[in-house]
């Protein structure tokens, strides 16, 4: 007769780590969310107010994502700070939202919009 | 010799910048080491890994809050009608010959944003360190996620800084 059993690793990597998960993709909705306020910008549809004018637009662009990051890893962390949130899924879309961030601050694709 | 602007500008690129640059490798280094060193005194390891991971964060955020507020303003300062000695405007000085143009429009460009994402992906791992230090080093699937993403910021800073030097090459600030 076969038992079935847990796998260890996962629920080792489950064991209320909503902390260090709502951390990581809080991180990666602030990387997000300054991509999407880049291009946003850059195609005319929104752009944030200059705090500082001798540095241009680049200081409300940047303070309006660090805000959106800051929130969102408080409100990611007030949900998951006492539960176990599945790693592998929140580690692929951190890593998807990164990447479109990442891709939103490079100028060569600027020019394809 | 050195004029403020250009201490500032070493200051920011080559001290805080170098320094992010340095204590990011560490830190990764230390990551992966951690993994193939499971009988070691973990205590002492997951202190150390959160000093150097949270002493890594701070430099890179100065380095970012330096560049954008201090340095970054006097690169872009527009040039008064009838300047024709644009040594005192990099960016201006980029942008009149089509050859460097590419150094704003590209390598510049590219240094007011990616550095931020950067400074969060580091932070994330700082505070992963602090809050559960035997945890990151204990968990294989969070260890590798710290790994993953702190390389990525490792990638963006690298990037961004060879921008940098490209850019203080053609038009230093002096």
């Amino acid at each position: 007769m076969t038992i079935a059993t847990p796998d260890i690793d996962t629920a080792v990597s489950r064991a209320s780590n909503g902390t260090a998960m709502a951390c990581l993709l809080g991180a990666g909705v602030g990387a997000f969310a300054m991509g999407a306020i880049v291009l946003l910008n850059e195609t005319g549809l929104f752009a944030a107010p200059t705090l500082y004018a001798p540095a241009g637009g680049v200081t409300g662009r940047t303070t309006l994502a660090t805000i959106v990051w800051l929130v969102s890893w408080g409100v990611l962390h007030h949900w998951w700070k006492a539960r176990g949130v599945p790693p592998a899924r929140v580690y692929a879309v951190t890593l998807i939202l990164v990447a479109l961030g990442v891709l939103g601050t490079f100028p060569p694709v600027w020019g394809l919009l | 010799m050195f004029t403020g602007r250009s201490l500032w500008t070493m200051v920011h690129g080559i001290g805080l910048g170098g320094g992010a640059l340095m204590g990011m490798a560490a830190a990764l280094f230390y990551l992966y080491a951690a993994r193939v060193s499971a009988g070691s005194d973990s205590r002492t390891a997951s202190r150390a890994l959160a000093r150097l991971t949270v002493a890594t964060a701070a430099v890179l955020w100065l380095a970012v809050l330096l560049g954008t507020y201090i340095v970054f303003p006097p690169y872009r300062m527009t040039p008064p009608a009838g300047v024709t000695d644009l040594s005192q405007f990099p960016r201006a000085l980029i942008l009149a010959n089509p050859d460097t143009a590419w150094l704003h429009t590209f390598a510049m460009e590219s240094k007011e944003h990616m550095p931020w994402i950067a400074a969060m992906l580091t932070t994330a791992v700082a505070f992963i360190s602090v809050r559960a230090p035997s945890r990151l080093l204990g968990d294989a699937s969070l260890r590798n996620m710290a790994i993953g993403l702190l390389a990525i910021a490792f990638a963006l800073v690298a990037f961004v800084s060879l921008m940098g030097v490209f850019v203080n090459k053609v038009a230093p600030l002096q």
